[in-house]
């Protein structure tokens, strides 16, 4: 029998402990994030992780908006050659000028200038320190800043990405000058302009934001914002249907069940700028190499079925690496739709046959078989690779499932020591694709895991990456796209839609496709009475 | 006892250099590196990648990296982490409040429970109450941790909203039964399966002592029954049961891994998976040799209270 004492200890433990506080929804004093992982620095330059905690803190110059449109943010304007921002030199180099918008203040008080951005390149390009990426600053020469408020960029030579150089941000001269920037306080306290600032950082529990009364946008309308740190994606949702924690970004799909019967919360449904696809590694496998065969592996995919059962219709089908909201897409591609027959027929002819009726295809004495790679605990690829595996059988492939962990899967296909792989691409917000396609871009320069070998198509490439009006640049992307497309080097599936869970007072919230996250506009949130 | 002191420590320094070195071999030998989740990002460049190998020091010879790691350790210095820059040691040392709040909780309710489960199965009466006790230690060691742990976040956080789901603490509320309502749930979850182990090893001592003689010869000095049970049966048992006791206890304390996972709860065990999930090579390295240390320190706590409850091993 339990004592009388200790019933009453345990009803004064939970009267003091107090629901009301910790179960509370989201408010405008408070909004509580539950996240999937703990930042491992809040330096923007230097972490290897999403930055959506940064970003609340420290503004770029332009951010890609929820249709990947860049927009001005501590930059007046976007360069470009229209507006005078962007100057073609005749030495095959450009100089690029950013105009800053006036009155813009640190958090502590002192003016945001050109000599930050100016510090910034000057950092990035100096051993001293070592960022994660040194892309396209490595290509600037020399930084003028002719007055507090412009900085005018000298790159060797063009760079078709200019207008995301800054995308991070920039880094504060007055703090960091002379620093070690790997080992300064920054790191876990970095200074902004944005509209919220650090106030408690509680190792392995959460960061707490408060909003900064004085920003140059207004007022954010939310207090503070607390992101829990909570890797396992089942307690999230536990705790999120408890009422512990108000909005949880990019829910895995397979949860997305779970989360849709809890009350007071709303899916919120972003188009992904990537897209899940398979990759057919062609120097490991020498059927990979034929045209018809890849097309065959195509035509065999249902890929509308998979789309409407294993991913419940939560993310559209796509037929190529740029994704439908970038300016560069288009859908004037060949289109491979679900046809086992064609892909029966096209296998004939390229004298793949069932000769020893066991359901395999052969050739000389060697069957059509191959092993589809891809990632461990993740089960929404699980069951995609499941069907995968079923629907190339129709056709009389064999493919074996291979899984491996999240960690050790990057060095085997940086290494190539793969045949098929189902995975995803998260692209840049430039529609640069020269890194995974170009015939000279095979790891380790660069990400062609196909082992793609196609001339016109790394001419086409290379234009693009140098040319630095949009429209024809559009041009020569559209004949990339459709270059790829009729040599299917690889599958694409579909689009790495993010979905995100938001209270449903939550006004604002729009998403974002691409790495600026969706928290690219807290500044807007509001939370309905 | 100097003596067996003494010698233990001689034989722990050569046992912990080698599985230093197992250990350092077998983590880089590991698939995947510190560096593979860089490889994801399209804007981290092949270039940009060795130069990040170069300043980790990851592209000397491995004998060289084991070297350096072992002259920084003999000179109190166990690195920077990979994943934030900041020292090992401090990574470490702020996660240990927490780890040891969670062990110290769910091992006295695990004790507590064990004997429990232990004396009444081993005396098999009343026989429902032994089937019953016989019946939890098959369950406590057959549930799955995460399961049981989620399980629990759903009964008791999300439908009767007694306790917290997950976390330590309530935001701005440090108080301490907002914490300690915080560790309940997962201090009772890792009590489970220790518990029903450990009460598995009481329970067969206690059944095999209460037919010994010596159990015979206390009832026949005229003791009474719970001093024959408590005094002699129960505690000619707890040998085992304690030595087990205390290996798991050291294993828990360099993480209880599970648990922490789901309850998100920031001690050594989340401190490793993420460590690992990173290839953070430091801080594993750190955490390992905590791990080794805390296991041949249990071994001779071990031996000393077994000595010490048991007369016939002096």
């Amino acid at each position: 029998m339990i004592s009388r004492p200790l019933l009453v200890g345990l009803a004064l433990l939970l009267a003091c402990g107090g629901t009301a506080e910790r179960r509370s929804g989201a408010s405008p004093t408070l909004l509580v994030i539950g996240y999937d992982r703990e930042p491992d620095t809040m330096n923007r330059f230097s972490t290897h992780i999403l930055e959506d905690i940064q970003s609340c803190i420290v503004e770029p110059l332009v951010v890609a908006d929820d249709s990947m449109r860049l927009v001005p943010v501590l930059a007046r304007e976007v360069p470009t050659l229209d507006n005078g921002g962007v100057v073609l030199r005749p030495d095959g180099g450009m100089d690029v000028i950013w105009r800053l918008r006036d009155s813009i203040r640190w958090h502590d008080g002192t003016p945001f200038t050109s000599a930050d951005l100016a510090f910034t390149v000057a950092a990035i390009n100096s051993p001293d320190w070592n960022p994660e990426s040194t892309d396209g600053f490595d290509r600037i020469a020399s930084v003028d800043t002719p007055d507090a408020l412009t900085a005018v960029l000298h790159y060797r030579t063009r760079y078709a990405p200019y207008a995301l150089q800054f995308v991070r941000g920039a880094l504060p001269k007055h703090l960091l000058e002379g620093q070690d920037i790997e080992r300064h306080a920054y790191a876990r306290n970095p200074l902004g302009t944005g509209p919220y600032r650090l106030a408690e950082w509680k190792t392995g529990e959460y960061i707490l934001l408060e909003r900064v009364p004085t920003y140059w946008r207004g007022t954010p309308a939310i207090e503070r914002l607390q992101f829990r740190f909570i890797p396992n994606a089942n307690t999230r949702v536990a705790q999120l249907a408890a009422g512990e924690v108000h909005l949880v970004p990019f829910l895995p799909w397979d949860l997305h069940r779970d989360v849709a019967r809890i009350p007071g919360v709303t899916v919120h449904r972003t188009l992904g700028n990537g897209y899940e696809h398979v990759t057919l590694n062609q120097r490991r496998v020498s059927a990979f190499r034929e045209v018809q065969v890849r097309r065959a592996l195509w035509h065999a995919i249902d890929r509308e079925l998979l789309v409407r059962t294993v991913l419940d219709s939560l993310a559209p089908v796509v037929n190529g690496a740029i994704q439908p909201m970038s300016w560069a897409w288009t859908d004037a591609v060949r289109q491979y739709p679900f046809d086992p027959s064609r892909a029966r027929a096209l296998l004939d002819s390229a004298g793949w046959r069932d000769a020893n009726g066991d359901g395999i295809r052969e050739r000389n004495g060697a069957p059509l078989r191959f092993s589809l790679m891809t990632s461990a605990g993740f089960v929404t690829r699980e069951q995609v690779a499941q069907a995968l595996q079923r629907q190339w059988r129709d056709v009389g492939v064999d493919a074996q499932i291979e899984l491996v962990d999240g960690t050790a899967i990057s060095s085997r296909w940086f290494a190539g020591d793969f045949d098929a792989f189902l995975h995803w691409w998260q692209m840049p917000a430039d529609p640069e694709i020269t890194l995974f396609f170009a015939r000279d871009r095979t790891p380790p320069a660069g990400r062609n895991i196909n082992y793609l070998d196609d001339a016109a198509l790394t001419t086409l490439l290379y234009r693009s990456d140098v040319e630095i009006d949009q429209t024809k640049r559009r041009a020569l992307l559209v004949k990339a796209q459709q270059r790829l497309a009729d040599l299917a080097p690889e599958i694409p599936l579909y689009n790495t839609t993010k979905l995100d869970v938001i209270p449903s007072t939550l006004r604002g919230f729009r998403g974002n496709p691409t790495n600026s996250g969706p928290f690219w506009n807290v500044h807007t949130w509001t939370i309905a009475p | 006892m100097s003596s067996l002191l003494t010698r233990r420590l001689l034989q722990a320094v050569p046992m912990l250099l080698l599985v230093s070195v197992v250990a350092f071999a077998l983590m880089h030998a590991a698939p995947g590196g510190p560096l593979e989740l860089y490889l994801a990002n399209p804007n981290v460049r092949p270039e940009d990648i060795a130069r990040l190998r170069a300043s980790l020091g990851l592209d000397l010879p491995l004998p060289q990296q084991y070297v350096a790691w072992l002259r920084g350790v003999l000179s109190g210095n166990w690195g920077y982490s990979i994943a934030d820059g900041r020292p090992v040691a401090a990574r470490i040392l702020e996660r240990i409040p927490a780890t040891l709040e969670l062990i110290g909780l769910g091992l006295t309710l695990s004790l507590g429970a064990a004997v429990a489960l232990g004396v009444v199965g081993g005396r098999g009466a009343p026989r429902w109450a032994a089937r019953v006790s016989d019946l939890c230690c098959a369950a406590g060691i057959s549930v799955p941790v995460f399961w049981l742990g989620v399980a629990a976040q759903l009964v008791f956080a999300v439908h009767l909203g007694w306790l917290p789901a997950a976390g330590r603490s309530s935001l701005g509320d440090g108080s301490w039964p907002d914490r300690l309502l915080h560790l309940v749930l997962p201090a009772c979850v890792l009590a489970v399966a220790h518990a029903a182990a450990w009460g598995r090893y009481l329970r067969a001592g206690v059944r095999a002592s209460l037919g010994q003689p010596f159990v015979r010869a206390a009832r026949a000095r005229g003791l009474s029954a719970a001093r024959v049970l408590w005094r002699h049966a129960v505690r000619a048992s707890l040998g085992p049961a304690l030595t087990v006791a205390i290996l798991d206890a050291a294993l828990l304390l360099s993480g209880a891994v599970v648990t922490e996972s789901v309850f998100a709860w920031p001690g050594l065990g989340s401190l490793f998976t993420d460590a690992l999930a990173r290839r953070d090579y430091p801080v594993l390295m750190a955490l390992l040799m905590l791990s080794s240390a805390l296991v041949i320190t249990a071994n001779l706590v071990a031996d000393l209270v077994h000595r010490r409850i048991d007369p016939r091993t002096r």
